[in-house]
């Protein structure tokens, strides 16, 4: 065990050279933390939560008796569970997120003050543990703030506090933003940002240094308008993120209409009024630059009022089709035809509109193999009265909606954010929803319909999705404007944590409670060959009687980015017989009993036993 | 012993229908006022207490004034007498009077009629039957004894037997315009329809009707979609009253059927301007608003409806299709439910609440109730379509064609059972039976936009984007046009 630990100490510090092979990177000196982590986490339970800072010197003697511990803490976690899983906010104070959103609220109610904010989770200076950016509001042609509005990066202390480094790192903003995605883009190591905007994108290159360069115009990809979502995947293949950017209408100033009730109280216009535009798509050519192949992909052919994104393969093909919502238009489903083009195919395939034939608010959206039947399924809110829909994938690229539980919870609600995840580690990918009526007057109008709204949770049971919203903490009492969503590990214990950015109010931290007491693996992807983000890689575990298969998907949920790790929960099970990992470029790797309870660093194409 | 009595000058004891005297002066045949029995109170024992204020509410003694007949005074005294104790809810001293009277006299039918009256009064159902029975045998043209045994019929759910006792009523006493009415109502009411416009029409030839009785003849010719008819007998009726506002309405409603909408809104801003105070007429000016799309008024007037007869299932049923139209589905839902607990085994509000359900997607719930429905009532297609839709949101579509196709057999023509049928095959993905199906949908109802849709959506699948394009546009189109939305589509304009 010692000689292991040398081994993979010495593989860590060529991180961000992409030259190390499979490492388990929690029992490397700095990244040990994620395994300590755990223990403290379940110490910290059963003393009532009471936080411990850890030192450097408790870190290391923890790290000398780790393997001893860790034994303990396994046979803990084989013990049986009766314990919910319960989301805990957790106040500013303690995590010292301050940040704001400024949604920009005007009497003239542009429909772009209704749609932000985003969020994500991402790891900016490679330190095993996940950072956080919001994006805030700016000036726009409608808009001049009286104060400096920024987006907000907060650097993880470790400890479950954060600081502020957005001024040092230079990513700021500046423009009247919406979404983020973070991908590493240039396959240096490094995550990068792309900032979507009313107005003009932002692409944050990171240095490597904890700072980032804006190389939008650089790059070509500021794509002026109004942009919502971005999804970073590799449509066509070629080892390199592609970008698709989610347009929403044409909009500006004077286009803006103003809608009123009899008694002229104004509030915010249904997007109807406003015409649709095509939404885009960047070719990564590998030097720094992108080819907008928007119009040569066949995506420019389909204008449409674009929200959520979500990058996945729906037919096992190999090849990375999206699905996007629309508001009030149909939803498109483009699949990847392989020569670099897409073909529209919502229509076909029943995603496109409601059952009866009309275009819905389509906002947030995600893909995952629900049922485990091998392909993957689609999901989208829509905004109250529509319902949400569950789209069962029927094998052809066609789907049937099947919310079940889901359908009847969403009547009065407006879905946003949104996340298929296993909160539970139980080995099925759970739901989470966000949601918030875009029209802060809409109480005036409604009497069933609320601007804030309340939260959403869901669980897979394997035989459909139970709504357990009431029983998983009293955030779920709590009503929220919420808007972005992204999910991540912030305190590396195992189990996903929740990130939720409010429309004009303090975005809220949601520590999952809970969900690593069943057992896991967490995975770090780091391609070779395939593309930095290992979109389109289909993870497969089994433990036990466990089996489970998972594909790696880019986007989904709604102006925001996820922890890139992978998290494969295996229940009560004590091991795992084995991980299998198909990249994109075809190649394979699989990793026989590897540990649980911790992440690990695996390499494409590296030799694992 | 005494002889049969002249019908004139007869002391008449009668128990007053249950809906509709319980609280009314109303007028009799032979021109004497009904009392109310408004005041009664209970005074016997506790267990049945409840029952007998309820009782007590519907039952009148009526007396009519006679001439004294020398050979009867002291009887027609006594049994004055009598009656005056029941009014007076003393009971217990009319029985003894009636007792006496009988041992003197032990089949006079008045007395027996009393008798019967006060056993009713007390609950004692079948005791009561008994003596009206022997009232009737002692005098068979005793019309009062046979009113009194069509109410306690009512009374003791025997709804045939009402229905003699009035037919007997009305061979003694033609006229006799309460017996008329109530008969026509509770034929109307149990479905008989023909039976009970033959009843008033009959009567119609031998005498003018009544204005009630002509908006009763009115709405039983609506029923049946016979316009003229109808029209005849609402104008007749404003003739003879012209502030009748349920006559003004049964125009609107007239004009609605002969889907005149223009006039429909004429009458109804005629009526909106007379004095409607009765929860019917409220009720009626709401069915009428419904029909004319003022889904708003209706709604409005129908809470007004309620809040003075809170107890009436079918307007429960009213509001609730007032809310669907708003739509406000969960205010739809709570009015079924109202309906439902007044009157457990309607299916129509059963329907109405599967419905109801069904378009909130509470699925398990709504087939509870819509399979409750059909157990009471298999006629209904609907009832069957949205089983199918169930069925279908269920991925059960082999359950789903069975449903439609039952919908089809009761109604060959029901647009929508045939795009359900053509739905649940497209996703079965047999696509020749599915454009089947959505074709003959669309033939026989073009304002589908669902068939449409799943036409596009068939025609998508099959690589003929030409004709996919075209349904869609019609799909747009309707959207556009927002008409008014058939059952089975969904009536929501999100935001």
């Amino acid at each position: 065990m010692r000689n292991q630990m040398n081994q993979l100490e010495l593989n860590h510090s060529s991180q961000g050279e992409r030259g190390f092979v499979f490492s388990d990177v929690s029992c490397s000196l700095v990244d040990r933390i994620p395994c300590l982590r755990t223990i403290h986490k379940i110490t910290r339970n059963n003393t009532k939560r009471t936080r411990i800072r850890l030192t450097q010197a408790m870190r290391l003697a923890l790290a000398l008796t780790f393997s001893l511990s860790f034994s303990i803490s396994a046979q803990r976690a084989s013990a049986p569970r009766t314990s919910v899983v319960t989301f805990e906010e957790v106040p500013a104070k303690r995590t010292g997120i301050n940040w704001v959103h400024n949604n920009a609220h005007s009497p003239e109610r542009h429909l772009p003050e209704t749609v932000g904010a985003g969020c994500a989770f991402f790891d900016y200076d490679n330190d095993g543990w996940m950072d956080i950016y919001l994006v805030n509001s700016g000036s726009a042609d409608f808009f001049t703030p009286t104060t400096r509005l920024k987006n907000a990066l907060y650097r993880n202390n470790h400890d479950g506090t954060f600081t502020d480094v957005t001024d040092k790192a230079g990513v700021a903003g500046g423009t009247f933003g919406m979404g983020v995605a973070a991908a590493d883009y240039d396959g240096d190591g490094w995550v990068d940002l792309y900032v979507t905007s009313y107005g003009r994108n932002i692409l944050y290159r990171n240095n490597g240094n904890a700072t980032f360069t804006d190389v939008t115009d650089k790059t070509g990809t500021a794509a002026p308008g109004w942009s919502t979502c971005a999804v970073w995947f590799d449509y066509d293949n070629d080892g390199k993120l592609d970008l698709f950017v989610s347009s929403f209408a044409y909009y500006d100033k004077t286009l803006n209409v103003l809608c009123s009730d009899d008694i002229k109280r104004t509030y915010y216009c249904i997007p109807r009024h406003y015409k649709p535009t095509a939404s885009q798509l960047f070719h990564n050519d590998g030097d720094g630059t992108f080819s907008d192949v928007s119009k040569a992909s066949g995506i420019a052919d389909s204008p449409g009022k674009a929200f959520g994104a979500v990058a996945t393969d729906l037919n096992n093909d190999g090849r990375i089709d999206l699905f996007v919502a629309n508001d009030t238009v149909p939803n498109f489903l483009f699949i990847n035809q392989g020569n670099g083009k897409f073909e529209e195919s919502g229509l076909a395939a029943g995603v496109a509109f409601s059952a009866s034939g009309k275009a819905r608010s389509g906002m947030g959206v995600d893909a995952a193999d629900y049922d485990s039947d091998g392909w993957q399924d689609l999901f989208v809110a829509n905004i109250d009265q529509e319902f949400f829909s569950l789209y069962r994938n029927q094998k052809d690229l066609t789907f049937t909606d099947e919310p079940g539980e889901i359908g009847p919870a969403t009547q009065f609600l407006s879905g946003w954010g949104l996340r298929f995840f296993d909160y539970d580690n139980d080995g099925n990918p759970d739901l989470f929803l966000v949601n918030g009526h875009p029209d802060d007057f809409i109480e005036m109008r409604s009497t069933r319909v609320k601007y804030r709204e309340p939260l959403l949770l869901f669980k897979n049971t394997g035989k459909g999705f139970q709504d357990v919203s009431e029983h998983s903490g009293a955030v779920f009492t709590k009503h929220f404007s919420g808007r972005g969503m992204a999910t991540g590990d912030f305190d590396n214990d195992g189990d996903l944590d929740v990130l939720i950015a409010n429309n004009g109010e303090a975005p809220a931290l949601l520590r999952n409670e809970g969900g690593s007491r069943k057992n896991w693996i967490g995975l770090h992807l780091i391609a070779m060959q395939s593309n930095p983000g290992a979109v389109g890689t289909v993870v497969s575990w089994q433990a036990g009687a466990l089996k489970r298969r998972r594909l790696k998907t880019a986007g989904g949920s709604f102006l925001a980015s996820h922890d890139s790790r992978e998290i494969l929960g295996i229940g009560a099970a004590t091991k795992i017989d084995y991980v299998e990992i198909r990249w994109p470029s075809g190649k394979v790797d699989r990793l026989t009993n590897p540990p649980i309870n911790r992440y690990i660093k695996v390499v494409e194409g590296s030799r694992v036993k | 012993m005494m002889a049969s009595r002249p019908q004139t000058n007869s002391l008449s004891y009668q128990i007053p229908s249950i809906l509709l005297n319980a609280v009314n002066i109303v007028p009799r045949n032979n021109g004497a006022p009904a009392l109310s029995l408004k005041g009664l109170r209970c005074a016997v024992i506790e267990k049945t207490c409840l029952r007998i204020r309820m009782l007590a509410l519907f039952f009148v003694v009526v007396i009519t004034s006679a001439h004294a007949v020398a050979q009867v005074d002291n009887l027609v005294k006594q049994l004055e007498h009598a009656a005056a104790l029941i009014t007076d809810n003393r009971d217990a001293n009319a029985e003894k009077e009636l007792t006496s009277i009988l041992r003197v006299a032990p089949n006079e039918p008045a007395a027996l009629n009393l008798l019967g009256t006060i056993r009713a009064k007390q609950g004692r159902l079948p005791e009561a039957e008994k003596f009206f029975l022997r009232a009737v045998r002692g005098d068979y043209k005793y019309v009062a004894a046979h009113m009194n045994l069509a109410h306690l019929y009512m009374l003791m759910g025997q709804p045939n037997n009402t229905i003699s006792e009035l037919k007997k009523v009305l061979l003694l006493d033609p006229g006799n315009a309460e017996a008329l009415e109530r008969l026509a109502r509770l034929l109307m009411a149990r479905g008989a329809i023909d039976e009970g416009i033959k009843a008033l029409e009959d009567s119609e030839q031998s005498q003018p009707l009544s204005v009630k009785l002509l908006l009763l003849l009115g709405d039983a010719y609506l029923k049946q979609g016979k316009a003229a008819k109808a029209e005849a007998r609402f104008q007749l009726a404003l003739d003879q009253q012209s502030e009748e506002t349920d006559a003004v309405l049964g125009l609107a409603q007239v004009s609605l059927l002969k889907r005149d909408a223009n006039t429909a809104s004429q009458f109804l801003q005629r009526a909106r301007k007379m004095v409607a105070t009765s929860p019917d007429t409220l009720y009626r000016f709401a069915l009428v608003a419904l029909g004319a799309g003022l889904y708003e008024e209706a709604n409005g007037t129908l809470l007004a409806a309620i809040r003075l007869n809170p107890n009436d299932p079918a307007y429960f049923l009213a509001l609730g299709t007032t809310w669907i139209k708003k739509p406000d589905l969960l205010e739809a839902e709570q009015a079924f439910r109202r309906a439902l607990h007044l009157q457990p085994d309607n299916p129509t509000a059963q329907m109405y609440l599967g419905y109801a359900l069904l378009e909130q997607k509470k699925y398990p719930e709504a087939r509870h109730w819509l399979e409750k429905s059909l157990q009471k009532d298999k006629s209904v297609p609907e009832t069957f379509f949205y089983l199918g839709q169930i069925a279908q949101e269920q991925n059960d579509d082999l359950g789903a064609i069975g449903f439609f196709k039952q919908a089809i057999a009761l109604d060959r023509s029901y647009s929508f059972a045939h795009a359900g049928l053509g739905a649940s095959y497209l996703r079965l993905k047999n696509y020749a039976l599915a454009q089947q199906a959505l074709e003959l949908s669309v033939r026989l109802n073009p304002n589908d936009a669902k068939a449409h849709y799943n036409l596009a959506v068939l025609f998508a699948r099959l690589k003929n984007p030409e004709r996919a394009q075209e349904h869609m546009q019609v799909v747009e189109k309707l959207k556009n046009a927002k008409p008014n939305e058939p059952a089975g589509a969904k009536p929501f304009e999100p935001r």
